[in-house]
Formats: C-alpha cells, sequence, structure tokens
C-alpha cells in the first residue's frame, strides 16, 4: 500500500467520524431521551479497530481521543491514551478471540462504553462528588443508549471498510 | 527493535501518553483558558456548531408554530394580562421610587445602583455528556469574556458561570452543575447559605441551598437569589425557587432543594455580564 492509499483510505475514515461528531455533539444532546445523552465516538473507535485490527485501531483510537479532548469542553487529556489503549486491545481481541463481526463489535464497544463509565464512577468514588448508586443511574442507561446506536455507527464504518479498508487501495 | 514498537503499537502507545499528559498539563496549568489545541481546534469547529444550532433553532420554531398554534396563542394571552398587570405595578413602582429618591436625599444617603456590563451570546451547543451539565455560547475571550463571568437570561435569571474561555467560544458550568458554589439568600427571610449543585439533584434539574441557619423557616416557593458575597458574583440575580427543605444525613445543618427559574434546556440566547458595580 502506498503512502497515498493510506491517505486515501484514513481521509474517508475521518469523513465517516465527522457525522458521528455532528451527532454526538451538536444533535443528540438536544434530544436526550429520558435525560440520557447516548456516547458515539467510543463505538466509532471500537468499529474500525474490530475492522482494522490493533495497530490501525490505536491510530484511529489516539485521533478519536484527541478529537474528544480538544473539540469538547472539560478534557484532562486522559481519553488519548485511554482510547489509544482500548483500540490496541480490541483489535487484538477482535482478531484472535473473537470475529471481526458486529456481535465482536459490539461486545467490544459495550465494553469499552463499560470501562469508560467505570473510570467515572472511580473518580466519582475518589473525590466523594456522588453516591454510587446515583452515578450508576447515570451510567447504566448512558450505556445502553449508545448501544442503540451501535448498529448505525457499525454500517457507517463497515461501508467506508469495504470500500477502502484492510489492503484493497493497495 | 523500532519494528517490534512499530508493529505492536507500543510506539502510538507512548505517543499518546505523551499527548495525554501535554494535554492534562497545559489544561491544569491555564485554569479557566482553553488549552491552545482545545482552543485552536474549537475555535474551527464553532462555525459548525453554530450552524447546526441556527438550522435546530429553525426547525424547533416551525415545529412549535405548526403543532402548538393553539398553546402559543393561549400563551400570549396569558402575557397580554401580564403585561398589563406588569404595567399597573410599574405605574406604582414609579410612585414609590420618586419618594424613595427624596427621602435619600433628605437623608443624605449614597443612591443605590446596579451597573453590569452585558455581552449577549447565543447557546450553540449543550452538555456531551450525562456527567455534567453545561453550555457552550458562541462567544468568548475575543469579546472579553473571562472565566467566571455570570450568565443570565434576558430577564436577569441566572443560568450559570462561565468556566473555560476560547478565542470565539466559552463553556458554562449551569447553575445545577457539580462545581457550581456561590452564596445565596432568600429573599423572603434573608436566610443565607452556599448554593451549589448536587450529582443526585442534577438529573433532575436541581440544586442545593446548603448550610441553612437553624432558624430558617423556608416554605416552598420562596425565591433564592445571589448573596454577592465576597463581591465575585453580583447580588441579586435570581436562582430559583425553595421546593423543599431537608436535613442533612450528618443531622447537623439543614438544606434546600431549588428549582432554577432559568430553563436550562430551551435556552437560545443567554448575556455574559463582563463586569458589574452594585451599591446597596
Amino acid at each position: 500500500m502506498t503512502r497515498r492509499d493510506l491517505i486515501h483510505k484514513w481521509f474517508f475514515y475521518a469523513l465517516g467520524l465527522l457525522p458521528v461528531w455532528l451527532l454526538d455533539a451538536c444533535i443528540l444532546p438536544r434530544f436526550p431521551l429520558f435525560g440520557t445523552i447516548p456516547m458515539l465516538l467510543p463505538l466509532a473507535a471500537a468499529a474500525v479497530a474490530v475492522l482494522e485490527g490493533a495497530y490501525a485501531g490505536a491510530g484511529f483510537g489516539l485521533a478519536v481521543g484527541l478529537w474528544w479532548e480538544t473539540a469538547y469542553p472539560g478534557g484532562f487529556g486522559g481519553l488519548v491514551f485511554g482510547l489509544t489503549l482500548a483500540g490496541l486491545i480490541m483489535g487484538h481481541l477482535s482478531q484472535y478471540v473473537l470475529r471481526q463481526s458486529f456481535p465482536g463489535y459490539l461486545l467490544c464497544s459495550a465494553g469499552l462504553l463499560a470501562a469508560l463509565d467505570a473510570l467515572r464512577i472511580v473518580r466519582g468514588l475518589i473525590t466523594h462528588s456522588a453516591g454510587l448508586g446515583a452515578m450508576l443511574q447515570v451510567a447504566v442507561p448512558e450505556v445502553l443508549w449508545s448501544l442503540v446506536w451501535s448498529p448505525l455507527v457499525w454500517l457507517l464504518f463497515q461501508r467506508i471498510y469495504r470500500r477502502v479498508g484492510g489492503t484493497r487501495l493497495a | 527493535m523500532k519494528n517490534f514498537l512499530r508493529k505492536n503499537g507500543i510506539l502510538l502507545l507512548v505517543i499518546a501518553l505523551l499527548l495525554s499528559i501535554l494535554i492534562g498539563v497545559s489544561s491544569s496549568l491555564l485554569g479557566g483558558n482553553a488549552d491552545p489545541l482545545s482552543n485552536v481546534v474549537s475555535t474551527i469547529t464553532a462555525p459548525v456548531r453554530s450552524g447546526v444550532a441556527a438550522v435546530a433553532g429553525w426547525a424547533e420554531g416551525v415545529y412549535q408554530y405548526v403543532f402548538q398554534y393553539g398553546q402559543i396563542q393561549e400563551e400570549l394571552s396569558d402575557l397580554r394580562a401580564q403585561v398589563a398587570e406588569l404595567e399597573d405595578q410599574v405605574r406604582q413602582g414609579q410612585e414609590a421610587s420618586r419618594e424613595n429618591e427624596q427621602l435619600r436625599q433628605l437623608l443624605d444617603l449614597q443612591e443605590r445602583r446596579r451597573d453590569f456590563v452585558f455581552e449577549s451570546a447565543r447557546v450553540t451547543a449543550r452538555s456531551t455528556t450525562n456527567w455534567e451539565s453545561t453550555l457552550t455560547l458562541d462567544k468568548g475571550s475575543a469579546a472579553d469574556v473571562e472565566a467566571g463571568d455570570c450568565v443570565v437570561t434576558e430577564t436577569g435569571v441566572l443560568v450559570g458561570v462561565v468556566s473555560d474561555v476560547g478565542l470565539n467560544w466559552s463553556t458554562v458550568s449551569t447553575v445545577i452543575n457539580t462545581d457550581i458554589e456561590m452564596g445565596g439568600i432568600v429573599s423572603r427571610t434573608y436566610s443565607a447559605g452556599i448554593l451549589e449543585g448536587n450529582f443526585e439533584l442534577m438529573s433532575q434539574g436541581r440544586l442545593r441551598l446548603s448550610y441553612l441557619p437553624e432558624g430558617a423557616q423556608l416554605v416552598a416557593g420562596d425565591e433564592v437569589l445571589t448573596s454577592g458575597r465576597g463581591d465575585v458574583y453580583p447580588s441579586g440575580l435570581v436562582v430559583g425557587q425553595v421546593e423543599g427543605v431537608f436535613t442533612d444525613p450528618s443531622g447537623q445543618s439543614r438544606y434546600a432543594v431549588i428549582v432554577p427559574e432559568a430553563q436550562l434546556d430551551s435556552l437560545i440566547e443567554v448575556f455574559v455580564i463582563k463586569d458589574f458595580d452594585i451599591v446597596e
């Protein structure tokens, strides 16, 4: 695969991230379901990691993490490393343990969303900012409502993968 | 070695770790100002957010006009009745302030005044997470907006406090967000307390007025204002109404649950108080 092909491929993946970001940051927060807003960016990171494997998944995770930290308010930097590591792990899991399919992606997405909220809960417990019950009441609907959006994100990135993914441009 | 690191993604992890540290350190050093990278990205994406907000606002307006026409008409007639009532109160008030002015002159008292420097701003985005309550505005440091500035509605009701500022955008922690802490006072009884966001109450769209004095006799519906103690925030801004009074789990102090007056989920235009001078 030439450098030009690589740029072409990742340009399309970045383009795929754009509607996901628009939905996540600008549109869905206006229409919360029972007060809950979904998290779509982790779904995008999971989709590319499952489809492209560990190394590409880590790279895309880094890009998504960087975007999350810089385009959203209140970033402290941890998501860049967190999503890179998650991309690497999910890529390895899909290559060697799970299948590179929608069920594998769904499992990876659920794991990533749960891990992100678990970290928030741990932080909340350490800083005594809220009780476990109250935080679970936010985390559980958030993970479930986010997973409802997973087929849409999967279809979007699967379409990109079928067009330019893997070594298709080579 | 280089190939091993590259192949296993270790190199990417190291880069990610360095970036995380860089963002973390710069955002903590800059306090209320956005770190340079966030500032650049948010400045570039601000027009997109504004565009989406404008389209969404227009669509909501059309929806309301088409499907809630009857309700709007009803609201209009209610508001007309309220305006007539308020006009009557203004006439009485004008008479009272003339009398007040004469008495102040007689007693040689300093005139009470409230001078605010406002900056109007549009809400371009709402909280993108369920863990905090924030708004993104289309004005930032280029319009002299600073972290710590209070944000109010067109009727002077407190919306929140600016927490993060970029070039052409700023983030507002709403009054129900967990990082809010300011002096509050109940206008009927003059009972003072601390207005603070609480995670449990945030999802219900409420906040607390904590550390109430022992003898405070509050009732549901009492109006709560900012006290302005410490001169950090202006006094007299309407925050909300008392919903109920409860005893702290420790049993040592009482707190009131406050329903904010501002409709936080439907705000379109707000005003940032960039400077204030209050003489009471």
